[in-house]
C-alpha cells in the first residue's frame, strides 16, 4: 500500500460517485424520453380534436346549406359561413402539427381537396338557390355528389385518426419500455454504487481506523503511565505509519525520562538529563527539577541538622511550656473563682442598685411631699412664733404677779414673826406673873403656835411661790429660748425649705443617676456574666492547653526523634 | 405642877440649843437700828435704843467660841435685866419659853471644857445648854476698860 490515507479515501469515494453520475445520466435521459412521449400524446390528442372540429365545421356548412336550400332564408347561412371560415384554418393547423409524418401530410392534402370540393358544391347550390333556381340546386343534390363527398371526407378523417391512434400506441409502448429500463438501471446502479461505497468504507476502516485504534490503546496506556510497550509500525509509509513511528519515539523519550525519574526516586541525583530540544518542556522541567532537587536536598540536609537541634530546643521549651501551662491553668482556676465571686458581687450590686433606684424614686416622691411639708412647717412656725409671743407676755405678767405675792408673803411672814415674838414676850410676862399668869401663858403659847403655824404656812407659801417663781423664771427663759428657737426654727425652716428644694432636685437627679446606675449595674452584671462565661471558657481552654502542652511535649519529642531519623534519611542521598 | 422646875427661854446660837432663865429675861425684840460702838471688845456688837433706853448688845458666839456669821434683820435680841445692869443678848432664833424639871438637869459634861464649862449652869437630856447669865455678866473679861486716845 503506497497510497496515502487521503488518496485511499478519494479513490474509494470517487468510484461510488462515478456510478452515481452514470445512474443519474441514465435517469435523466429516460425521464426526458418520458416527457417527450407525454408531449406526443398531447399532440396526438390535439390532432384528433382538430379533426373532430373540422368535421363538425363541415357538418355545420352542410346544415347551413340544407337549411338555406329548404327555406331560402339568409339566417340559415350563418352556420355555413362560420364553418367555412374555420375549416381552412383548422386544416392548416392539423398540417402544421403533423409536419413530421409524410404519410399523414398526404392524407391531409387529400382531405383538404375533398373539403374544397364539398365547399365548392355547397357554394354552387347556394348561389343557385339565391338566384331562385332551387330546382337546379335540388337536382344537383339529388345526384348524391354531396353525400359521396361527405363519405369520402369521413373516411379520410377516420384514416388520419387511425394513423394517429396507432402512432400513439407505438409511442406509449416505447415510453413504457424505456421507463422499465430506467427503473432497472436506477435500482442496479444504486446497488452498485452502495456496494462500492461500502467496500471503500470497509477498506478504509481496515487500513486506517484499526491502526489508529491500536495507537489509541497505546496512548491510553501511556496516559496511565505504562511505558513498557512496543508500537508496531508495519513499515507503512502513510500518515498512520508516520504517527506510529512518532508514537514510538515519544514512548522512548518518555522511557528515558522515566529511567531518570527512577534514579531520582532511588535518591541518585548525580545523573544529568539532556533535554531533547529547546522546546522539550518535560526534559527542561526534569533538568530543572533535578537541579532544584539537588539544591533542596542540600538545603534539606542543613535543614535536618538545624531541625534536629531546634527540635531539642523545642523539647526543652515545650517541657517548660507544659509546666507554665499547668501554672497558668491554676492561676486561671483562681481567676475563675474570683470572677465568679465578682459576678455574685455584681449581681448583689445590681440588686442593690435596683433597690437604690426604687428607693431613690420613692425618695424623689418623698422629697416632693417634703417640700410641701416644709412650706406647711414654715406656716406652722409662724403661728408658733405668734403663740410664743403671747405666752411670753403672759409669763411676764405672771412673773410680776409672783413678785407681788412675794411681797405679800414677806409682810405676812413679818407679821407672823412679830406675833411669835409677842407670844414669847407674853409667855415671859406670864412666867413672871407666876401662878396668876399661867392662863395667860397658855394663851401666849396658843398665840405662839398660831404664829408658828402662820410662819410655817407662809414658809410653805414661800416655798411654793419660790417654786412658782423658779418655774416662772424657767418658763420665761424657756419662752425666750422658745422664741429664739422659733425664730431660729423659722430661719431654719426657710433654709430647710430651700435645702429640701435643693434636696428634691438632687434626689431627682440622684434618682435618675440611680436608675442609670441600676441600668449600668445590670449591664455590668451582664458583662460580668459574660466575663464569667469567658473565664469558664478560658478555664476549659487552659485545661485543654495543659493537655495540649503535654501532647505538644510528646509531639516535640516525636519531632526530635523525627529530626534524628530525618538526618539518617538525608544521609542516604547522593547529591 | 407639884415638881419644882425652872422656866427658861430657849434659843439657838449657831445651830446649838441654848437657854437662859426666864427670870432674868425682860422681853424679846427684833434686832433693829443697831449702832456699832467703837472701842469695844469684839463680843460687844453695838448699842440699840429700846423705848428710850440705851442697851448694849452682846454676841455670845464670840464669847462661847462659836462661828460668827454676821448680823441680819432676822436676829433677835433678848433683853436681860440683872440687879444693876441691862444688856441685850443676840440670838439666831427664839424657840420659846419652856419649863425644865430639876431632876432632868444634869451637871456639866466632862467633855465641855474651858469657857463653856465656866458659864454653864446645866445640860438637859435633850442637850439643851442652860447658861448661867450672872456668871457671864460678872466675868471680868466683860468689863470694858479700853481707852481711846483721841
Amino acid at each position: 500500500m503506497k497510497w496515502s490515507v487521503g488518496t485511499k479515501i478519494t479513490a474509494g469515494f470517487s468510484v461510488a460517485l462515478i456510478v452515481f453520475v452514470i445512474v443519474g445520466m441514465i435517469s435523466y435521459r429516460s425521464t426526458t424520453q418520458l416527457i417527450g412521449a407525454s408531449d406526443q400524446r398531447k399532440h396526438t390528442y390535439d390532432v384528433l380534436g382538430l379533426l373532430d372540429d373540422a368535421l363538425s365545421s363541415l357538418q355545420d356548412v352542410e346544415t347551413g346549406q340544407r337549411g338555406y336550400l329548404l327555406v331560402g332564408d339568409d339566417s340559415y347561412l350563418e352556420p355555413y359561413q362560420a364553418g367555412s371560415d374555420k375549416l381552412d384554418q383548422r386544416l392548416q393547423e392539423i398540417k402544421r402539427l403533423t409536419v413530421d409524418n409524410p404519410r399523414q401530410q398526404q392524407r391531409i392534402d387529400r382531405l383538404s381537396t375533398l373539403v374544397k370540393e364539398r365547399l365548392a358544391s355547397a357554394r354552387e347550390t347556394i348561389e343557385l338557390r339565391r338566384r331562385g333556381k332551387a330546382d337546379e340546386a335540388l337536382q344537383i343534390i339529388k345526384t348524391g355528389k354531396d353525400k359521396s363527398l361527405m363519405d369520402e371526407v369521413r373516411k379520410a378523417v377516420s384514416e388520419i385518426k387511425n394513423e394517429e391512434v396507432e402512432l400513439l400506441a407505438q409511442r406509449t409502448e416505447e415510453a413504457r419500455v424505456n421507463g422499465s429500463m430506467t427503473k432497472w438501471t436506477i435500482g442496479i446502479g444504486t446497488l452498485v454504487a452502495l456496494s462500492f461505497a461500502g467496500l471503500a468504507g470497509f477498506v478504509i476502516t481496515r487500513n486506517i481506523a484499526r491502526p489508529l485504534r491500536d495507537l489509541t490503546t497505546v496512548a491510553e496506556r501511556i496516559t496511565v503511565g505504562d511505558l513498557n510497550l512496543v508500537v508496531s509500525t508495519d513499515g507503512r509509509s502513510d500518515e498512520v505509519g508516520v504517527l506510529a513511528r512518532t508514537f514510538d519515539r515519544m514512548t522512548q523519550s518518555l522511557r528515558t525520562m522515566a529511567t531518570a525519574a527512577e534514579k531520582i526516586a532511588n535518591g541518585d541525583l548525580r545523573s544529568t538529563i539532556e533535554p531533547q530540544s529547546p522546546n522539550d518542556v518535560l526534559g527542561n522541567a526534569f533538568a530543572r527539577m533535578s537541579d532544584n532537587l539537588r539544591e533542596q536536598i542540600r538545603g534539606l540536609i542543613e535543614g535536618a541538622n538545624i531541625l534536629g537541634s531546634a527540635a531539642s530546643e523545642i523539647v526543652a521549651s515545650t517541657s517548660q511550656l507544659a509546666s507554665t501551662a499547668t501554672e497558668s491553668a491554676t492561676a486561671v482556676n483562681e481567676t475563675t473563682t474570683t470572677v465568679e465571686e465578682v459576678r455574685q458581687t455584681a449581681e448583689l450590686a445590681s440588686q442593690k442598685a435596683k433597690y437604690v433606684a426604687d428607693s431613690a424614686q420613692k425618695a424623689a416622691q418623698t422629697s416632693v411631699s417634703g417640700r410641701k411639708s416644709a412650706e406647711d412647717v414654715a406656716l406652722g412656725m409662724n403661728r408658733i412664733r405668734q403663740q410664743m409671743e403671747a405666752i411670753a407676755e403672759s409669763m411676764v405678767r405672771l412673773s410680776e404677779q409672783s413678785q407681788t405675792i412675794g411681797q405679800i408673803i414677806a409682810t405676812v411672814e413679818d407679821l407672823a414673826s412679830q406675833s411669835n415674838l409677842l407670844a414669847v414676850n407674853a409667855a415671859i410676862e406670864a412666867a413672871k406673873a407666876g401662878e396668876h399668869g399661867k392662863g395667860f401663858g397658855v394663851v401666849a403659847q396658843e398665840v405662839k403656835s398660831l404664829a408658828e403655824q402662820s410662819r410655817q404656812a407662809t414658809n410653805q407659801v414661800r416655798t411654793i411661790l419660790s417654786d412658782i417663781q423658779k418655774a416662772t423664771t424657767a418658763a420665761v427663759m424657756a419662752t425666750e429660748q422658745g422664741s429664739k428657737a422659733v425664730e431660729a426654727g423659722e430661719r431654719q425652716t426657710g433654709s430647710a425649705g430651700e435645702a429640701i428644694q435643693t434636696l428634691a432636685a438632687n434626689v431627682s437627679e440622684a434618682a435618675q443617676a440611680a436608675t442609670q446606675i441600676a441600668a449600668s449595674s445590670q449591664q455590668q452584671l451582664v458583662g460580668t456574666e459574660q466575663v464569667a462565661a469567658a473565664m469558664e471558657s478560658i478555664k476549659q481552654a487552659s485545661t485543654q492547653n495543659v493537655a495540649s502542652a503535654k501532647q505538644l511535649e510528646s509531639a516535640a519529642r516525636n519531632v526530635d526523634d523525627l529530626g534524628q531519623r530525618l538526618k539518617q534519611i538525608v544521609a542516604g542521598y547522593k547529591a | 405642877m407639884l415638881e419644882t422646875g425652872v422656866e427658861v427661854l430657849e434659843f439657838r446660837l449657831a445651830e446649838e440649843r441654848y437657854a437662859l432663865e426666864s427670870a432674868y429675861v425682860q422681853e424679846v425684840q427684833p434686832l433693829k437700828d443697831l449702832a456699832p460702838l467703837p472701842c469695844t471688845p469684839s463680843f460687844v456688837v453695838g448699842i440699840v435704843n429700846v423705848r428710850g433706853r440705851i442697851v448694849p448688845v452682846l454676841d455670845l458666839k464670840t464669847f462661847l467660841e462659836l462661828p460668827v456669821k454676821g448680823l441680819t434683820d432676822l436676829h433677835r435680841i433678848i433683853l436681860v435685866r440683872g440687879d444693876d445692869f441691862e444688856v441685850g443678848v443676840l440670838a439666831d432664833v427664839i424657840v420659846g419659853v419652856r419649863s425644865i424639871p430639876d431632876d432632868t438637869l444634869q451637871p456639866s459634861l466632862p467633855t465641855l471644857t474651858g469657857v463653856r464649862d465656866e458659864y454653864l449652869k446645866g445640860v438637859t437630856a435633850e442637850r439643851l445648854v442652860i447658861l448661867d447669865l450672872k456668871r457671864i455678866l460678872t466675868d471680868p473679861r466683860i468689863i470694858v476698860h479700853d481707852e481711846v486716845e483721841g
